[in-house]
């Protein structure tokens, strides 16, 4: 790459470029250059957009690579700066909505997701879900904040709550087990 | 690039120590809250919300509830299991930031993604526009708003303050079919300009609105057909935050926000009378729509500094398609504007000045029915004073609710009241006064010509009892040109005058009787007549260009 040597501004020229990069830890993908940081010596680059987005515009893949982790690049091509400087705006607002509305999305998921318990034990959780309120105690299905369900997690380890509420969840739970079952025997 | 040193001079403000490029600093901007994988060196992968990143030498990231999704050969602190809160990679350990999904502000990507753009824009803008010309464009606007008034037809409208020469012919109007209405306006206002100075707290508001219509014309130039669609709330909701800003940090300058209301008063006028001439015609009248929504939107910066107005209105033109969708928001969009007044007092407050002028232009043709109304009932009086503010809310409200409601008022008093005289003179004057505001601003809207139409029908049907008639000749005229100015248009003016006598004349021959005591009030009636139809001449010459065949069956059929 002599231009880049002999041009005044490395970063400037080197600005969308089509590369195909492999990297010391074995990934290897194409993109396109959005800017290379010199003091910090990462590469941006943007991919390809993989499918059409349903926004108005491509949403594409963005990699942040240091480029000392830069293995070899093959030099694809050449475009015009794919950032649009006039649109180089941000509402900080906005992004921190969506941090925070991300995070308790985050927070959410985890809570779902039970702590060393099984993947069967996680997957009754998930049907119980769908219809009962329900939250992990440690390795305990607490079903409407009243019964809950221990491991081995069949109808009969139900224990707890009003004698309703304890049949409707023994109930749900018996049916959902059919189904998982039926689901994984049919899917084998 | 000077789009470049616009993204660094809003880097220097937010992270004048940071010794990152601005792309870069952008980029990660743009991946804030945003689920990332980072890939650190000893091979592992963490999963999490982008949170922030150190941008002062290091390129150090942190997440939020990040999670180990691929384990690495080191010996990490972090187990697979767990989630991590706050995951902090320093620089030296990482490697790679993929984001999926992300939509950077790249040269394909029309929109923005967030709309505090605005502020920046504002200033470059501010900068830009000259600002002489935007009070112009304002100054402008007020007088216009006369013009609306005075005459009745929105092709006058055009005419008299675009070329200020008086109401003129067909070809005119098929002109301004093809061409963007505002590309006349904007060359009289440039003329007129000259003439208007004003304070220089208005010209800095103005051109801040006035940014209102230049991102409003760069977000438009920018969409294609396709994206048009979205065009109106997008931009609607720009202006509505930029609307509500610009007006907080003016508020207190009354002069300023009073200008502002009547201009957006006056395009409401203006835009509407195009529509409704637009409409008549038929095929025109899709653009119209296009056209008006689009305006509309931007009402507030109505004026149109020359340059983006003729793109948007270029542009609508371009797209003829959907004028159903589009025409629905307008029609919130006006509403959007009475709120607008409501937040801006002094909007408010300068309103019945507004209106003013308007009772005075309209008073001098009107005043042969006041002079007569007084003769046949006190009652007429009041009837009369309820036009005035029903005019007021018009002028000051574009919303088409209000000004239904009013007028089926005005009907039903016909209808109910037992004086004879007084009920049809109530009509009349609600014609006449109503008219001039109706053309310019509330018929235009198909939604209230219906609506128009249905209350002077029954009204007619009254009529064939008394006097009525001659109100309901009047009226229907008037609805006719309102509602459906091409119809009445291909009549000539003399149709008109004499359309009333022959009426009279077809009444006194079925209700011989009613007429001894009428005569009195007839020969007020003729008078009342008359003065009504010269008003209206000025009017319908204007409407006439827009020649579309049949209005005389129709009449015939209500005749015979």
């Amino acid at each position: 790459m002599a231009t880049v040597d002999g041009g005044g501004n490395p970063e400037e020229l080197a600005v969308g470029c089509m590369l195909s990069i492999r990297t010391t830890l074995g990934d290897e993908f194409e993109g396109q250059v959005v800017t290379f940081d010199r003091p910090s010596n990462i590469l941006v680059l943007q991919e390809a957009p993989s499918k059409p987005g349903p926004g108005p515009g491509p949403r594409r893949n963005i990699r942040l690579l240091k480029a000392n982790y830069i293995k070899d690049f093959t030099f694809l091509g050449h475009a015009e700066d794919p950032l649009d400087p006039t649109n180089c705006f941000l509402d900080l607002a906005a992004l921190q909505a969506r941090e925070d509305l991300a995070i308790r999305q985050a927070e959410a998921d985890a809570e779902r997701i039970g702590v060393g318990v099984t993947s069967e034990a996680q997957s009754i959780f998930d049907a119980l879900s769908k219809t009962l309120p329900v939250r992990w105690d440690k390795t305990v299905i607490v079903v409407m904040n009243e019964v809950r369900v221990s491991s081995p997690y069949h109808p009969d380890s139900v224990v707890g709550g009003t004698p309703a509420a304890n049949e409707r969840v023994k109930k749900v739970l018996d049916f959902e087990r059919k189904r998982l079952q039926l689901r994984s025997s049919s899917g084998q | 690039m000077g789009c470049r040193n616009r993204a660094e001079s809003f880097e220097e403000d937010h992270s004048g120590a940071s010794s990152l490029s601005e792309a870069l600093l952008l980029t990660t901007m743009c991946i804030i809250g945003l689920p990332v994988d980072v890939h650190v060196k000893d091979g592992s992968v963490y999963s999490g919300i982008f949170h922030t990143a150190s941008v002062d030498s290091d390129y150090g990231i942190v997440l939020k509830k990040a999670r180990m999704t691929k384990k690495g050969k080191g010996k990490t602190n972090v187990g697979k299991e767990d989630l991590v809160d706050t995951l902090v990679v320093l620089s030296c350990d990482l490697v790679q930031v993929v984001a999926k999904e992300v939509m950077l502000p790249t040269k394909s990507f029309g929109g923005n993604i967030t709309s505090d753009d605005g502020e920046t824009v504002m200033h470059d803008i501010c900068s830009r526009e000259s600002p002489t010309c935007e009070v112009e464009n304002h100054m402008k606007s007020l007088t216009d708003v006369k013009h609306v008034n005075q005459s009745r037809t929105p092709v006058q409208n055009e005419n008299g303050f675009t070329h200020c020469l008086p109401p003129s012919t067909a070809a005119i109007d098929f002109e301004r079919n093809k061409l963007p209405v505002n590309q006349m306006r904007t060359s009289t206002e440039v003329d007129c300009g000259k003439t208007d100075k004003t304070n220089i707290g208005e010209i800095e508001a103005y051109s801040g609105s006035s940014i209102n219509c230049r991102q409003a014309g760069d977000d438009n130039s920018k969409r294609n057909a396709g994206d048009f669609r979205e065009k109106p709330e997008f931009v609607k909701g720009k202006l509505d935050e930029k609307n509500q800003v610009i007006k907080s940090t003016h508020e207190t300058n009354t002069h300023l926000a009073q200008v502002e209301a009547v201009e957006n008063r006056s395009y409401m006028a203006s835009n509407a009378s195009d529509n409704g001439f637009y409409r008549t015609n038929g095929n025109a009248s899709v653009k119209a729509d296009d056209r008006c929504s689009e305006r509309s939107t931007i009402t507030n910066s109505a004026p149109m500094s020359s340059a983006q107005g003729i793109d948007l209105i270029l542009e609508s033109h371009n797209m003829p398609e959907k004028s159903v969708e589009i025409s629905a928001p307008k029609g919130t969009d006006s509403t959007r504007n009475t709120k607008e007044f409501k937040l801006n007092p002094a909007a408010k407050i300068f309103s019945p000045s507004f209106v003013n002028p308007i009772s005075t232009t309209a008073s001098m043709p009107i005043s042969a029915n006041m002079v007569y109304v007084p003769n046949s009932s006190p009652v007429v009086h009041a009837a009369a004073v309820q036009p005035e503010t029903g005019l007021s809310t018009f002028a000051s409200l574009p919303s088409m609710p209000v000004k239904v409601a009013q007028y089926s008022n005005l009907t039903v008093g016909n209808g109910g009241s037992g004086s004879q005289f007084s009920p049809p003179i109530v009509g009349q004057l609600a014609h006449n006064r109503a008219q001039p505001l109706r053309y310019g601003a509330h018929y235009p809207p198909v939604l209230s010509e219906h609506a128009y139409l249905q209350p002077s029908s029954p009204a007619v049907m009254v009529g064939r009892s008394g006097q009525l008639v001659y109100v309901h000749s009047v009226s229907h005229d008037l609805v006719h040109g309102g509602t459906a100015i091409s119809s009445i248009s291909a009549r000539p003016m003399l149709n008109h005058v004499q359309y009333p006598k022959q009426q009279g004349a077809s009444v006194g021959q079925p209700i011989p009787i009613c007429v001894p005591p009428p005569i009195l009030t007839n020969a007020p009636q003729p008078f009342a007549l008359q003065s009504h139809i010269p008003l209206l001449q000025p009017g319908f010459p204007v409407t006439r260009p827009v020649s579309v065949p049949g209005p005389n069956g129709y009449y015939g059929a209500k005749f015979s």
